[in-house]
């Protein structure tokens, strides 16, 4: 989530609604102003409260830089101690304002609970937030991304869409997906990578097929790899051994990420941003992707017997010095 | 898919004796038939049978040893009862190569994944197919006597049994969408459904997703319902899953409920969630509406209870079963629970 960004647009959006029409190049300079001391163009209680929110993630996010030198417990009682930070933030911000829908957000996420008791918090949240705010309507053409105070609801729904996956509920989570690319096309919060693993799961090639064409087929590593599942579980091999080689040869360190899952941590509020290609996306992926892995219980066994694959994510292992 | 092996060799054993029977003749007829259930428990070899008769026979043993031995021997026990079923099976396939049942079993225990098992069931079933209706239709034709539907039903059963395992392995091995499909060609051969695959079936729609092909799989199957208004295991915990799947958890309460109350012991049952192996003959054969029934269903249905992250082992829909109010107070409340609950901490 990019809250500066968004910060220093709201409250230059508010500040211009104050002070009247601006030129293109007025509103630049508004923006400029505002970037450079956005505490002092927070004039109400709903920007103060996105202004605690967005110092606070800033703060964390330079905090874990030394997360990978801490042992599991000492991880384990930072990110306790991180988590109840962030929890106490929430609440400032939601003294300021009750109704900032970010705080609320990281608050579901934070209290850490199981994903199924998660679930519960963020749909209250999004059934509160629509019977305050009504519906998501955009007309034919708009986006809603592009109206700056929706995207706090656009992200609850992706919350929500991923918190689906992870409680094993995918039709809800590619339709919840699919409204979420209706309202907001250009998917800046990749409903589509969601999507893409759920459909796979559910083996509907026609609606997976659908989802990759809407995007120009455009593949990223969700994609890539949703596909191969989609295809071994349909009981293609020769395909699914193709579509595997593509995920490898597409997605920098693929079959290293695939043999070798690692732990990645709470999206808070969501997925962070990777270079497209790198190994940080597909290990993303792989992670997200980890359910429907498990429940396909001889899909990995597969792939690490598949001719090259094994010895690619053995390469890759050695190129950067990691254990295999 | 409940098959009793013993039923269908008594079944086999005394189609063949029939015939050998003078049927002018009533009154020999009748008493030959009054001494036939002694021969055939006490004498067998007495009585006419072929070498497919004898190598199903050898089938019957087998099962007994690994459905219904293996799983409460002794660890010690366990090596010595797999090697004899395989000794039997050996026995049966040297009997007759195409007894079917006995190469499929055998199989089992060659694979050591369930895909291995999978794909070698899926490569077989289309000559298990040609051979089993082969013999059904020969059954028909040249049988002149009451038995020949008999017979005919009975020779299409080890295709039947094949496909009902190919359907289950489809299941565990994550191929839903081949799992269902093996199903409903099954039952569209058949609508008394005669392995209850439509169980299978159900929980493929479950991991589906898919409300109207469970309406569509209970439509073709309605033949094969046991009862008129009362929900099995199976349908009923898909149905479960379907509702916690759209987080309509009033309905899936509603349905967790209805389970308890079909069910004696459905409390523990549904808390515990034990796997159990499956049946290598067939789904074991336990009576409807019986706790070991649940038991059985709730064990297939693992794979759509422990999908999900999850803290617990449980798996998301597994856990909020298991910490459902209504199982937690059924439990309690269950004196058999005090009991298994003894036992564990005597086990500790």
């Amino acid at each position: 989530m990019d809250a500066r960004g968004e910060l220093v647009r709201r409250c230059a959006l508010k500040r211009l609604a104050s002070i009247g029409p601006l030129s293109k190049e007025g509103f630049s300079e508004l923006l400029s102003a505002v970037a450079a001391d956005p505490r002092s163009f927070a004039d109400d209680a709903e920007e103060q409260a996105f202004l605690e929110i967005e110092q606070t993630l800033e703060k964390e996010r330079a905090a874990t830089a030394g997360d990978d030198l801490l042992d599991d417990d000492e991880y384990q009682r930072e990110r306790r101690r991180r988590f109840g930070r962030i929890a106490t933030s929430c609440d400032r911000a939601l003294a300021l304002d009750p109704t900032c829908i970010d705080a609320r957000l990281l608050s579901c996420l934070v209290a850490d609970q199981e994903p199924d008791a998660t679930l519960g918090l963020l749909l209250e949240l999004d059934h509160d937030v629509a019977d305050q705010h009504g519906a998501i309507v955009t007309s034919e053409g708009e986006d809603a991304w592009d109206d700056v105070f929706l995207r706090p609801r656009l992200r609850v729904r992706a919350a929500i869409s991923r918190t689906c996956l992870d409680t094993a509920r995918y039709r809800m989570a590619a339709s919840s997906c699919l409204s979420l690319i209706d309202a907001s096309p250009t998917d800046a919060l990749g409903a589509r990578l969601t999507a893409a693993l759920a459909l796979a799961r559910l083996e509907d090639e026609t609606g997976f097929d659908e989802l990759d064409a809407r995007f120009l087929r455009q593949g990223n590593a969700w994609s890539h790899l949703a596909r191969v599942l989609l295809l071994f579980k349909l009981d293609r091999p020769a395909a699914a051994r193709r579509a595997l080689r593509g995920f490898d040869s597409l997605c920098t360190g693929g079959a290293y990420a695939l043999l070798r899952p690692t732990y990645v941590e709470t999206y808070l509020p969501d997925r962070p941003q990777s270079k497209p290609g790198s190994f940080e996306e597909v290990t993303l992926c792989v992670h997200e992707a980890d359910p429907i892995v498990v429940d396909t219980p001889d899909f990995i066994p597969w792939a690490s017997e598949q001719p090259g694959f094994a010895e690619s994510a053995g390469r890759f292992a050695d190129r950067l010095g990691y254990d295999m | 898919m409940s098959f009793d092996p013993n039923k269908e060799d008594y079944q086999r054993l005394g189609l063949r004796y029939a015939r050998t029977l003078d049927p002018s003749d009533p009154f020999a007829t009748a008493r030959a038939f009054a001494t036939f259930s002694r021969r055939f428990s006490q004498s067998r070899d007495s009585l006419p049978q072929s070498d497919g008769d004898r190598a199903f026979h050898l089938v019957t043993k087998a099962t007994d040893l690994i459905d219904y031995q293996l799983p409460f021997a002794p660890d010690e026990e366990c090596g010595p009862i797999m090697d004899e079923a395989a000794r039997v099976l050996e026995e049966a396939i040297d009997l007759d190569p195409s007894c079917h049942d006995a190469v499929r079993m055998r199989a089992a225990a060659d694979y050591g994944s369930f895909e291995g098992y999978y794909q070698y069931l899926s490569k077989g079933a289309d000559a298990v197919r040609q051979d089993c209706v082969a013999r059904h239709d020969e059954a028909l034709a040249n049988g002149h006597d009451e038995g020949r539907v008999l017979e005919a039903e009975l020779a299409m059963m080890p295709y039947v049994r094949w496909m009902s395992t190919l359907a289950a392995k489809a299941l565990i091995c994550g191929h839903y969408t081949r799992c269902l499909s093996i199903c409903l060609d099954l039952i569209g051969d058949d609508p008394s459904d005669p392995s209850d695959v439509r169980f299978t079936g159900a929980l493929a729609c479950a991991k589906l997703e898919d409300a109207s092909a469970l309406d569509r799989l209970g439509s073709l199957s309605h033949a094969a319902a046991r009862h008129d208004d009362s929900e099995d295991g199976w349908l009923l915990l898909a149905r479960i899953a379907l509702a916690h799947k759209s987080h309509d958890l009033e309905l899936a309460r509603e349905l967790v409920s209805r389970c308890l109350s079909a069910y004696p012991h459905a409390g523990i049952t549904l808390s515990r969630q034990d796997e159990l192996p499956d049946g290598v003959f067939a789904r074991l054969a336990v009576p409807a509406f019986s706790e070991d029934e649940l038991i059985i269903a709730v064990s297939e249905a693992t794979v759509v209870l422990e999908e999900g992250r999850d803290s617990s082992d449980l798996g998301s829909l597994g856990s909020w079963i298991a910490h459902e109010p209504a199982v937690v107070a059924s439990c309690e409340q269950d004196p058999e629970s005090s009991a298994l609950v003894s036992l564990d901490t005597g086990r500790n």
